[in-house]
């Protein structure tokens, strides 16, 4: 081996390094658009794991849960924060049946809902805080982080005043969700896989996911007012 | 092995490399990293390289829930439109004012979103800006560079249309639902309502400078200009606010409970 060897794998090392560097800011951000108006796939009113079960309820919610589900069966709805015009909470309003624009800047993606006009901020590249940490609050708190083309939401921080779908499925104060955003089919439908964590509701963390079809570019979000005229009075 | 050719197999490699990183460019793995100054929270900055960029969250600088002309004087009121005001403004005073829009949890209407003690944020995206309010999750759009159609359908906030005029954005509002009020006393408007404002940054992009000239017969005997200022924050988000939660001043048979 000569002497200049060592400069050599040196100097190949720092390359690499510099390549794995940039490669490694990439992951900060992505080429990615999710931008656009998106429309829910599909009837999620009763949400289902992706292998279409019952989530993993615990006893004492599915009774709560079977409760919800017979009043509504017998035309006689329990009241939800939907019927007092109060904000649907996650995962339901990704469930809602009306359009989604996605707004998506470098350090933040926004949600803005048809339903109830409502936004839905998400921080870029930041650290979910711990529930103890964040205000509970109906929407939570929201920071999402690229995973290559994924991106990774992380929500946190809500109050235990909404259902997780329009059926009835509770949730506590403890409630984490995680969810994995794709563009599939060519980037004409967006895939959402939620997982929920909540060991205070569920026995163990189970997974839901629900599509999104985009729609004509030329559609502009409509000024739906629940305390106007409430879709769900 | 020589200095030379250690040279060359060095300048080789050190060729090779880039491309090792095109390679993973190409595989969508290398990305390239923003380089703007890190503000606490703010998606973007501010400041006046870019007088068009007005992302970032704003705060109003001079609330005042009258609105007054530059000088502080009464806009032009019509007869109308000033007995309604003096109508609300007295029955403020006797304990039971009206209910407005804002008591009912519906949004605000243009002008009047625009002048709120909470935090704006500003979104730009292809053909649209947006603005997200804090206050009562007003979500106002403005469709760009488009045409104001012949006729809009009633909304509470409006149809807006915006362009630039060099770089100030102009932004046209009809359609605004004559349920809501244009300042929080008592200034009425009709369906007739057309504003005009004129959006610019000043002050090295710290400050927004809003320009909003009223035009409606019914109300106003002429068109007449109110100004906002709005500070750049970010520093602040914007945050959940749900006027539908513990409502204190809901409306009752029409009339605002005050307590």
């Amino acid at each position: 081996m000569n002497k200049n060897a060592p400069m050599l794998i040196k100097h190949t090392t720092l390359w690499l390094l510099a390549c794995a560097t940039l490669g490694f800011a990439a992951q900060a951000q992505s080429a990615t658009s999710f931008a656009g108006i998106w429309l829910l796939n599909g009837d999620q009113s009763t949400l289902k794991t992706d292998e279409g079960k019952l989530p993993p309820l615990k006893p004492e919610a599915r009774r709560s849960y079977d409760a919800a589900v017979k009043a509504r069966k017998a035309g006689k709805p329990m009241g939800d924060t939907l019927s007092s015009c109060l904000p649907h909470g996650l995962p339901r309003l990704m469930l809602a049946p009306y359009p989604i624009e996605i707004l998506q800047e470098k350090k933040q993606l926004t949600f803005l809902h048809e339903a109830h006009h409502m936004p839905r901020l998400v921080y870029l590249g930041e650290k979910l805080p711990a529930n103890e940490a964040l205000d509970g609050n109906y929407m939570g708190f929201s920071a999402g982080n690229w995973d290559g083309d994924t991106l990774v939401i992380d929500t946190g921080g809500f109050n235990d005043l909404t259902t997780l779908d329009k059926a009835g499925l509770p949730h506590s104060e403890a409630l984490t969700l995680n969810e994995r955003l794709r563009l599939v089919d060519g980037g004409q439908t967006l895939e959402d896989v939620i997982t929920v964590n909540d060991p205070e509701t569920y026995t163990k963390p189970w997974k839901a996911r629900i599509t999104f079809k985009k729609m004509d570019s030329g559609y502009w979000l409509k000024e739906q007012v629940c305390t106007d005229k409430n879709p769900d009075a | 092995m020589n200095v030379r050719i250690a040279l060359a197999v060095g300048l080789v490699l050190a060729g090779l490399a880039p491309a090792l990183c095109l390679a993973q460019q190409a595989a969508g793995l290398y990305r390239p990293a923003a380089k703007l100054p890190e503000p606490k929270y703010a998606p973007q900055y501010s400041s006046m390289e870019d007088q068009r960029d007005l992302s970032g969250v704003w705060f109003i600088r001079d609330y005042n829930r009258r609105f007054r002309t530059p000088v502080n004087t009464l806009p032009p009121l019509t007869a109308f439109g000033k007995a309604e005001l003096d109508k609300r403004i007295k029955a403020e005073t006797d304990g039971a004012p009206f209910a407005d829009a804002s008591t009912h949890c519906w949004p605000h209407g243009v002008p009047r979103v625009m002048n709120s003690p909470y935090p704006i944020q500003i979104i730009h995206s292809p053909g649209k800006i947006t603005i997200v309010h804090e206050v009562a999750h007003n979500i106002r759009q403005i469709h760009m560079d488009q045409p104001m159609p012949a006729t809009v359908p009633t909304s509470f906030l409006g149809y807006s249309v915006g362009h630039w005029e060099g770089n100030t954005l102009v932004i046209e509002t009809k359609g605004t639902d004559p349920r809501t009020w244009i300042d929080e006393e008592g200034i009425l408007h009709s369906d007739k309502l057309y504003t005009i404002e004129r959006i610019r940054k000043v002050e090295n992009g710290e400050n927004l400078e809003n320009e909003v000239t009223l035009i409606d017969p019914v109300y106003f005997t002429r068109p007449w200009v109110k100004k906002m200022n709005y500070a750049w924050r970010p520093d602040l988000r914007v945050s959940e606010y749900i006027c539908e939660e513990n409502n204190r001043n809901a409306p009752q048979n029409g009339v605002t409970v005050a307590k």
